[in-house]
């Protein structure tokens, strides 16, 4: 009776059972679980066949070592199937193998379902590091690495004494009548080329762009990080600007007219706005700047007295401001 | 920045089961089943779980030229992909999708229809 019952529990069960002969393979028993996953065969005699396994291997590896376990994946229907087969010797038949196989398919399923899930989060991972570099890049381009960083720190930035700074201001004459005698697009693309090579002039001098306003071009020498020479620093930069500039003009039908100013002092730096970041400059020297450019004539450079001053302090013989 | 039905139900958690049930339900199928006799199981489910994540605004990167190719040289016609919306959509309101949003994702399912659907209706 209580035989009966567990032979009836046993076929219910989601879990396939089978005994095997160790000797030949035959299938001895086999509940409706395992017979759905693996065909019964016709010869009871014949050796069982589970998919790609080697049963053959599985049962000698079983007599020599006890009882082990095997993964084996096949088709059913149109659906993969993954079956966790642990092969144990029978209590009281040396001979007979039971077979326990535990339907695994859904946690294959769910690991491959984290692999690709996986593999989305990483791309997109790298996406927003690749977007964190741009935004990084742009904020760069609006202030200084320094207040950058503190900015990045506190969200905010202090504003900041720089004692000795040589400021640089300049602008072409006429630009106006530029914008409108003549295609607008291509004195802005003429205007990009021009500050992107003062950009590369300044950089070599260790000045820093401030900012640019239509055609004016603001740099200085001295913020955030101290130049020791930053008159002579600016006055090269000058220097150089010009003889772009002139250089430029050569060999183009469109003159650009440069009016260059530079002074030196102390200057305040800092980020100003709320929802716009700027990093700019305020003091005398931004405003002596401004006012040499004012009083420069075109393709002229104009230094205040303070930088001609430094340039010759610094300066072996033959120096001199212009 | 408003918050996606991906993140509104729970993320990956929520998503996980929605595709599982598709998963289950697409196999079962009378018409959609026999186009994924011969597909592998890691396949389809990555690429169920990408659809699906897709059209929730989760992490997915599904192009649509990928979801063309990936269909290309299938005979799936008008009525097949209707059926594929019908199961998308007893699996979405099976796991607590209001019906509003459930016909929010049925609208991005129809905006692929034209790179899924390749055969005019039987």
């Amino acid at each position: 009776m209580i035989e009966a019952i567990n032979e009836q529990l046993l076929r219910a069960i989601g879990v396939g059972v089978a005994l095997v002969d160790i000797g030949n393979g035959s299938l001895r028993f086999a509940n409706d679980t395992f017979v759905e996953w693996f065909d019964r065969p016709d010869d009871p005699a014949s050796p069982l066949a589970l998919g790609t396994l080697d049963l053959r291997a599985a049962l000698d590896k079983l007599d020599r070592d006890g009882r082990h376990t095997v993964e084996l994946t096949f088709k059913l229907g149109r659906r993969t199937m993954t079956v966790a087969i642990e092969f144990n010797k029978a209590l009281e038949r040396e001979n007979l193998a039971v077979l326990v196989c535990q339907n695994i398919s859904r946690i294959k399923e769910l690991e491959s379902m984290i692999d690709s899930y996986a593999m989305m989060v990483e791309r997109n991972t790298l996406e927003i590091r690749r977007e964190k570099e741009q935004v990084e890049k742009l904020l760069l381009n609006l202030m200084p690495r320094t207040a950058y960083e503190e900015f990045k720190s506190f969200g905010v930035v202090e504003p900041r004494l720089f004692e000795d700074v040589s400021v640089l201001s300049a602008d072409f004459e006429g630009f106006g009548e530029m914008l409108t005698a003549h295609d607008p697009a291509l004195i802005v693309s003429e205007l990009n080329d021009i500050f992107t090579a003062f950009d590369r002039i300044g950089e070599q001098f260790g000045c820093e762009r401030i900012r640019t306003m239509g055609d004016s071009y603001f740099a200085v020498a001295g913020v955030p990080d101290p130049v020791s020479d930053h008159a002579a620093a600016i006055a090269g930069t000058a220097e150089r600007f010009l003889r772009y500039i002139e250089r430029r003009n050569e060999n183009r039908t469109l003159p650009w007219r440069i009016r260059i100013g530079v002074a030196s002092g102390p200057v305040i730096g800092s980020v100003v706005g709320v929802q716009r970041y700027v990093y700019d400059v305020f003091g005398p020297a931004v405003s002596a700047a401004s006012y040499m450019r004012q009083a420069a004539g075109a393709m002229s450079i104009r230094a205040d007295g303070m930088t001609s001053g430094l340039i010759d302090e610094g300066a072996a013989p033959g120096g001199g401001g212009s | 920045m408003s918050q996606s039905l991906y993140e509104k139900y729970g993320g990956f958690a929520t998503v996980s089961r929605i595709v599982m049930r598709l998963y289950d339900r697409i196999l079962d199928d009378d018409d959609l089943g026999p186009f994924f006799d011969d597909i592998d199981m890691p396949k389809m489910i990555d690429h169920q779980t990408k659809f699906v994540a897709s059209l929730m605004g989760g992490p997915a990167s599904f192009t649509d030229a990928h979801l063309t190719g990936a269909h290309r040289g299938l005979a799936i016609t008008d009525a097949h992909f209707d059926r594929l919306g019908v199961l998308v959509s007893d699996s979405l309101g099976e796991f607590g999708v209001a019906p509003e949003d459930a016909d929010a994702i049925l609208v991005q399912i129809e905006a692929r229809r034209p790179m899924i659907v390749k055969a005019p209706a039987a």
